[in-house]
């Protein structure tokens, strides 16, 4: 019982050191600056940020006055 | 060290349709193999369902006996649809946001046919009464290597996708799709290893297969759901997520903390204090990621609630990311012993975990289906109605059967407490509300069929298809469209 | 940029890793140190199965009867699982020492079974039971398990290979299509024994507390 009361806590303060230690060297590797830019990723020329990609089959604006049939 | 403009430039640069279109066979197998087992898996619940409240509906058949349908409605629920569902979105959101074509596609397909056999040979197994008798984990051995291969390749394509990226940035989604990649194999692992290989047994064995239970959820289906949810929301309405300080906090938080909450499954067991106290606490502690994952999404939607009504991703979508906010709360008020001492052996658990999984991580699923299966194949979905059908069906039906059971079980959890209650009033007391759980069940099966529909018809060859997609919002991206693929074409010959 | 991929990958293979040891290596440590107790008889508690009760183990695992019984006693003062008369005290990790797989089970639409053996002793009550539940329990919705009996119309010859001692008679009001004995298949038998041997009411020292 003992020896896991020591294991329990040698192995809590590993961990915690090293998570400690993780999140200093994310902060030094620059994981925390530009952000926002991270946040853009998803977006590109042909997809930019505010244009809507997703709409009900057949009503989209565009697709009303086209009306193009392949 | 400016990670926005950093490219590496030994990988080529490809397209999104090029993406999309190197993705179609991989993924739509797997996807297709989800609705399948989810209308087994939702066929097998009605099943049981009906038995609970009607004993004798299809009574006397050994194979279909309660005690072998219902871990089959667990199995196929949770491997055949969940683990498809969640693979198939895990290689295209992958590809998408690495720019990077799926490699192996061939291995996949086969993969996503072997674990396909896999299920199918297990529930069998269970059916025929070889379960291993751990819940959660009753698929019998000789099923798991066809579930655990393909799986390992998804792993492999993944890190090759991961380390062999264009892109410099690892957006959120990537995050919870890499630690998936990680966590799930291990858990399998560990958990088949300490229960059905019997490196532990007793009450060890019983807390092996609860962090495990617990954890199938909430280190596999739910960073996938996350992922989903974090990727739809800001691309189907144009805008970057709300903070993505917040979302760092959210992804280190979940990791750290969903991982130590299984034990509360066991509360009030022949458990060590210590461990049903860590599981509350790792409960508790979910709070944090909960919240700053709820700020995310719906600070991201404020404002944009209008697209709501034009764009089924986004139902679907929106609607998962709520649930998963509500469910998330639920859970972690539902693991403090106080709320244990009534609702721990009842009917609520069952309702919370149907809220999770079909109110928070099903409807994130079909959202990346609604949102990728026409870029995917280059059809447009067939019906507007038929999705209109199975998002209503989907929410209506949920709400019925969480609503109903959480209710019923917090009644019947009081009852079992007051030993004057007669343990067969207390039966007698939950069988109406077991029949409304069947009705939700049913209303559920029925957007199920309708999205089997409208999915048959856009797999099918493109010669066939119904209107012209509309995800190409504007005339220059029609046109770029036809341009790439006459230029695709031309590469084939 | 390698270097934040790995970090990543390694960041959250450490969060794993803490609660495969934290939640399934420790406990198994603490339990591992746990034996069986001499009772007064010089026999042990708790003993592990064997025979007819281990066979009976099986076929209540196969046909997944944990999926409505748990196999638990709660603490007094945390539910009423001892005032419900399921057990006499709470049960501890030692109750379980020989379980593979366990089965303590998380629901509890039908009554715990932990001490079902000391609470319901009869061989007749049980086979009556898992026959068709409606006959000892009303208003019970337990499936009927009428694949482990052989139903015997009156005065059919008993199966080959059986005894007249494990025919089981169904009370004249519930006989329906002439069937008016029952005969347990092997199976049927296995089951009975194991349920009337599951009984955890052994005073073990920890549980007193």
């Amino acid at each position: 019982m003992f020896y896991v009361f020591v294991f329990i806590w040698a192995f809590a303060i590993v961990a915690g050191i090293t998570m400690v230690w993780l999140l200093a060297w994310a902060i030094r590797q620059g994981e925390f600056k530009n952000l926002r830019a991270g946040a853009r990723s998803i977006f590109d020329e042909n997809e930019p940020e505010g244009k809507v990609t997703d709409y009900f089959p057949g009503e989209a604006p565009l697709m009303r006055q086209l009306e193009v049939r392949r | 060290m400016s990670a926005a403009v950093e490219t590496n430039p030994q990988v080529e640069v490809v397209s999104r349709i090029e993406v999309d279109r190197s993705a179609e066979g991989a993924v739509t197998i797997y996807w297709a193999s989800a609705l399948f087992w989810l209308t087994i898996a939702t066929i097998a619940g009605l099943i049981s369902s009906a038995k609970l409240h009607s004993p004798d509906f299809l009574g006397n058949i050994e194979w279909l006996t309660f005690g072998r349908i219902r871990p089959v409605h667990w199995d196929t629920a949770i491997y055949g649809f969940g683990g498809t569902a969640a693979s198939g979105t895990l290689l295209w959101l992958q590809a998408r946001l690495c720019q990077t074509r799926i490699p192996f596609p061939a291995l996949l397909i086969a993969g996503g046919v072997i674990f396909n056999v896999g299920i199918l040979l297990g529930s069998i197994g269970v059916l025929m009464g070889q379960s291993t008798g751990v819940e959660t984990l009753e698929l019998p051995l000789y099923a798991m290597p066809l579930l655990v291969i393909p799986y390992v390749f998804i792993v492999i394509a993944n890190f090759k996708m991961y380390f062999t990226r264009k892109t410099s940035h690892t957006y959120v989604s990537q995050w919870y799709l890499m630690a998936v990649t990680v966590w799930f194999p291990i858990l399998v692992l560990s958990a088949e290893a300490c229960t059905n290989l019997g490196a532990v047994d007793g009450v060890a064995q019983a807390i092996a297969n609860w962090w495990y239970g617990h954890n199938v959820v909430g280190l596999f289906a739910t960073p996938t759901g996350i992922a989903a949810a974090y990727y739809l929301i800001p691309k189907v309405i144009g805008k970057p997520i709300h903070s993505y300080h917040l979302s760092l906090l959210g992804f280190w938080s979940n990791a750290i903390f969903y991982n130590w909450a299984g034990t509360h499954h066991l509360t009030g067991g022949p458990l060590p204090a210590w461990t049903i106290t860590i599981g509350v606490v790792g409960s508790l502690m979910m709070f944090i990621p909960v919240i700053t994952i709820g700020i995310n999404h719906h600070m991201t939607m404020l404002g944009s609630f209008h697209h709501l009504k034009t764009s089924p991703t986004l139902r679907f979508a929106v609607m998962g990311s709520m649930i998963y906010t509500l469910s998330s709360f639920q859970g972690s008020l539902e693991s403090l012993r106080s709320h244990q001492e009534i609702t721990h052996f009842t009917h609520y658990t069952i309702g919370h975990v149907h809220f999770g999984m079909y109110g928070f991580f099903a409807p994130l699923m079909f959202a990346m289906m609604y949102y990728a299966m026409p870029r995917l194949t280059g059809n447009e979905w067939s019906s507007a109605r038929l999705i209109r059908i199975h998002f209503w069906c989907t929410l209506i039906g949920m709400l019925v059967y969480a609503i109903s059971m959480c209710y019923a079980g917090i009644r019947q959890g009081m009852m079992m407490n007051d030993p004057t209650a007669p343990f067969l009033d207390i039966v007698r007391f939950t069988v109406p509300f077991l029949w409304i759980r069947t009705l939700g069940g049913l209303i559920l099966f029925a957007g199920t069929i309708a999205f089997l529909i409208n999915f048959w018809r856009i797999v099918q060859p493109h010669r066939l298809r119904f209107v012209t997609p509309t995800l190409m919002t504007t005339e220059r991206d029609y046109n770029m469209l036809l341009n790439k693929e006459k230029e695709l074409e031309q590469n084939d010959k | 940029m390698t270097s934040r991929k790995i970090g990543l990958t390694l960041g959250v293979f450490l969060t794993i890793t803490a609660s495969v040891t934290g939640l399934v290596i420790v406990p198994n440590w603490q339990f591992r140190e746990l034996q069986p107790v001499k009772k007064a008889d010089g026999s042990q508690y708790p003993m592990p199965l064997f025979g007819e009760q281990a066979k009976g183990r099986e076929v209540y695992i196969d046909q997944g009867c944990i999926y409505c019984h748990s196999q638990q006693i709660r603490m007094k003062g945390y539910g009423a699982d001892i005032r419900r008369n399921w057990g006499t005290r709470r049960s501890v990790p030692r109750d379980y020492i020989h379980e593979k797989p366990h089965q303590l089970g998380t629901m509890r639409t039908g009554p715990d079974l932990a001490s079902i053996g000391s609470r319901q002793p009869s061989t007749v009550w049980h086979a009556l039971h898992l026959y068709d539940p409606q006959i000892t329990s009303p208003g019970s919705i337990m499936p009927r398990f009428q694949y482990l009996y052989t139903e015997l119309r009156d005065g059919e010859a008993l199966p080959p290979g059986t005894f007249e001692a494990d025919v089981v008679k169904i009370p004249p009001q519930f006989q329906k299509n002439g069937v008016t004995r029952l005969m347990p298949t092997d199976r049927g038998k296995a089951l009975v024994e194991y349920l009337k041997g599951l009984n955890k009411t052994f005073p073990l020292p920890e549980a007193a507390q």
